[in-house]
């Protein structure tokens, strides 16, 4: 392969020697975020798991509901912000997230990972960032946020365009006001407003109609619905942006988390392992390709 | 500082109008004349048969429908240097088909529809670069609706077994 | 009798009924003895004991989506082409519980401990044992051990046995696997009418041999065995052209090939099933109904089922079209970027069970066909 993928080192609670095997986490607190979608706080209920587990903001652990089995998950935070915990935002939807949606505080899940590459958070210190999420594509890049205003110094211009359907979908806005002290560009976009919403009714590769970027020292990080991101990438490509300085979090069906299992190849990759988090420029030949 | 110089000021910021001849520039600014609106204020209303398009230079403008049933639906906003009520520089057009008001205190640019048609037939070569614009700010507004048409953060159709 | 002179690379003629002893001190090492039993009209790789359970006299008829057996009268245990079952379902079995976990209160987990079988695999074929060598980079990697196929892996005694008498569905040696063996086994078999050829491979193959009665081979039979394998050689029934496979599948992700085969193929997953190298597999719960105890397999599964690339977007590949493309590119081209080998060893399994007929090299020659034309 002659693209370089992202290189992702983080302690694991998940790459023992036991296939599949999951370490208990009880759940800490749960906050109901849109309609149908809750943040979970997770603490191991082994201390010296929870003591040696890491990971960077991007990747995803596989929770296990016992009785229906595993989903992947990213991290919606970071460790630092969590106080340690482990949070993960759950759009409860498929069998899996659907059963997590009637567990309450004090229950227990299954915890495997952490697994696949991160936000390149270092590699774009010194650029301008432009963070381009839809929906529940915002949950996976807000460790990132995190990461970015703790070290707000060391970046550029932060661009958040977030687009999502209607005002009551949008997740975290509590948030929105601190990111924007923090000196980051809210672009909040819905597909469908109503009265009360001042904000932007559009969609989020519509920014790019009305802002300049400065190709050499833009990066981009993106994260939501397949066909968003491919907009995305045609506006920022369009822009002179170059390929390796876009990154993309892909979503495919996942079984194991360790290029194992075959469910979520794409081309030569293995999403669970060589992503989810990708250049762009790794994906050129796959990306647009119907149904690959 | 006179209201034409303002204007003049105020137009020379919108890209497209530093690409056209002194000519073509003066006599668009001729037609034209800022409108400063407070949120709330509308520019027209679904049906209306007044004859502007508008660029707005600050604020923000939303466009609607009235959907009996789920109310007013908001499914654009114009951000600075977009244009809304296009379709009044078409021939033909004379109808607004959605209504426009500002969300937020908002500077727009009205300009006299029926002038801009009338200069493009005497002048063709300006023709071409408004007709040029317009088509732009037409396929654009195309690319979001689509997206939109997708409604790509729905939920699935069918239920989820997996 | 002990030979001192027997050594690896050593071949030896081994009377016939001297193999049934042979399997049973592999027995008595502790051995699981598996190889080909007729069962159903049908090959199937089973437990066996000796001589008795082996296919007597069985030839095997294959042709696209044809299989049929033919009963002669000859006194050899090796001639039939191995039917739908592959060994994967001994390294990596097809059903396989994980853990099981319960819930007193809070949930438990009881890890599945039983100690893995040690298996003696009884006549495996050049392409099935390089179909061995691929599951190996698949499964044991650096960055990912599969601890049950490693466990059965490592304690594995594999008898080969040299194909003699190739099917119409078999193309080996276009993909350079057989149909001689070259390395990688214990023991090797060449089967003539008479007696057994049988090259050593391992130290271990070697002390399980010395303590059996062999003679030296004579030239005449040496000759004979040869004479057999290159005859092998010369009568694949199927080529396949391999140049630069993956290059010209991958960029033509969009021929018009794709849209014929999807028109026959009925996304059955026979292909995938008897593929002796595909590998992909899912994790299932099985709950009690009152959900207080549940067991956690991992089972088999195929790229051609319609949940295997389902995300809550909806389906990445809904298409028979896209299912077996990504079957194709991924055996026959991106296998090569994950695995540095290609993921086809041309022993035509999949074109004898398709129901449709579906032949590989048929479709790879038609690209071929289709970039060039």
């Amino acid at each position: 392969m002659t693209t370089t993928l992202i290189d992702t080192a983080a302690h694991s609670a998940g790459h023992n020697d036991k296939l599949l095997l999951p370490h208990w986490a009880e759940i800490v607190k749960i906050i109901p975020e849109a309609e149908g979608v809750s943040t979970f706080h997770f603490r191991f209920t082994d201390p010296t798991v929870q003591n040696r587990y890491r990971f960077e903001p991007g990747q995803f652990n596989m929770l296990y509901v016992p009785g229906y089995g595993e989903a992947a998950i990213s991290m919606s935070s970071d460790l630092e912000t969590a106080g340690g915990l482990l949070v993960h935002t759950i759009r409860h939807i498929g069998n899996v997230t659907r059963a997590t949606s009637r567990l309450k505080v004090g229950d227990v899940v299954g915890i495997r990972g952490p697994f696949g590459t991160s936000w390149p958070l270092e590699a774009i210190e010194g650029m301008d960032v432009v963070i381009a999420c839809g929906g529940i594509g915002l949950p996976p890049l807000r460790g990132a946020i995190y990461r970015i205003i703790r070290n707000r110094a060391r970046y550029g211009k932060i661009t958040l365009l977030y687009g999502a359907r209607m005002p009551k979908d949008l997740m975290f806005p509590a948030e929105y006001e601190a990111w924007q002290k923090a000196d980051i560009d809210m672009q909040v976009t819905v597909d469908r407003g109503d009265d009360t919403w001042t904000g932007r009714v559009g969609v989020v590769p519509m920014w790019f109609y009305h802002f300049r970027v400065d190709p050499h020292k833009t990066a981009v990080l993106t994260c939501g619905p397949e066909i968003m991101m491919r907009f995305v990438i045609y506006e920022a490509l369009a822009r002179r942006i170059p390929s390796d300085q876009i990154y993309v979090s892909l979503e495919r069906n996942m079984k194991c988390g360790q290029g194992a299992c075959g469910h979520c190849q794409q081309g030569p990759y293995f999403i669970c392992k060589d992503g989810p988090v990708f250049p762009f420029k790794a994906l050129e030949n796959i990306f647009n390709v119907e149904e690959y | 500082m006179t209201d034409s110089l303002d204007l003049k000021i105020a137009l020379q910021m919108i890209p497209w109008f530093n690409s056209l001849t002194p000519e073509h520039f003066n006599k668009t600014a001729e037609l034209t004349h800022l409108r400063h609106a407070k949120a709330g204020d509308i520019f027209f209303r679904e049906g209306d048969k007044q004859d502007y398009v508008y660029i707005v230079l600050d604020g923000r403008v939303s466009l609607e429908i009235f959907v009996p049933h789920h109310g007013k639906v908001r499914f654009y906003t114009a951000e600075p240097f977009d244009v809304f009520g296009w379709s009044s520089v078409t021939p033909g057009m004379r109808q607004r088909t959605a209504g426009a008001m500002a969300v937020l205190d908002s500077t727009v640019a009205c300009i006299d529809a029926e002038g801009l048609r009338n200069f493009a037939e005497i002048d063709h070569d300006f023709g071409y670069l408004l007709m040029r614009r317009l088509a732009n700010v037409v396929a654009s507004r195309l690319m979001v609706t689509r997206l939109q048409l997708i409604d790509m953060f729905a939920g699935p159709s069918e239920p989820i077994n997996d | 009798m002990t030979d001192k002179t027997l050594f690896i690379g050593s071949t030896v003629a081994l009377p016939k009924p001297e193999l049934d002893l042979l399997l049973a001190d592999l027995r008595k090492n502790d051995y699981q003895t598996v190889g080909p039993h007729m069962q159903d009209e049908s090959i199937v790789y089973t437990k066996i004991e000796g001589l008795k359970d082996l296919p007597r006299g069985i030839l095997s008829e294959q042709n696209p989506a044809s299989y049929r057996m033919l009963q002669t009268d000859k006194d050899r245990y090796f001639d039939f082409i191995p039917a739908n079952q592959s060994w994967k379902q001994f390294l990596f079995p097809p059903r396989h519980t994980l853990f099981s976990a319960s819930k007193e209160g809070k949930w438990q987990l009881k890890e599945n401990d039983e100690p893995a079988p040690r298996y003696a695999l009884i006549g495996v074929r050049a392409c099935e044992l390089a179909a061995i060598n691929i599951q190996d980079k698949i499964f044991l990697r650096e960055d990912f051990s599969d601890p049950i196929y490693r466990s059965r892996r490592e304690g594995l005694f594999i008898m080969a046995v040299n194909c003699l008498d190739p099917d119409a569905t078999c193309f080996c040696v276009s993909m350079g696997t057989g149909p001689r063996h070259t390395a990688g086994f214990d023991l090797c078999l060449t089967e003539l009418d008479e007696v057994f050829l049988v090259e050593v491979g391992s130290e271990l193959g070697r002390s399980m041999l010395a303590e059996r009665t062999y003679d030296l081979p004579s030239a005449f039979v040496q000759n004979a065995a040869n004479q057999a394998m290159d005859r092998a050689t010369r009568s694949m029934g199927r080529t396949m052209d391999t140049r630069d496979l993956p290059e010209l599948l991958t960029t033509h992700l969009d021929a018009d090939r794709w849209n014929v085969v999807s028109k026959r193929c009925l996304s059955c997953t026979n292909c995938t099933l008897v593929c002796p190298t595909c590998f992909c597999w899912d994790a299932v719960d099985q709950a009690d109904i009152l959900g207080k105890s549940t067991r956690r397999e991992r089972v088999w599964d195929s790229c051609f089922n319609p949940n295997y690339s389902f995300v809550v977007g909806g389906n990445t590949r809904p298409n028979i079209r896209s299912r077996y493309r990504q079957w194709l590119t991924h055996k026959l081209g991106t296998w090569k970027a994950q695995f540095d080998v290609l993921g086809c060893v041309g022993c035509g399994r999949c074109i004898t069970w398709c129901p449709a007929g579906i032949d590989i090299t048929e479709e790879v020659a038609a690209i071929r066909a289709e970039v060039n034309s």
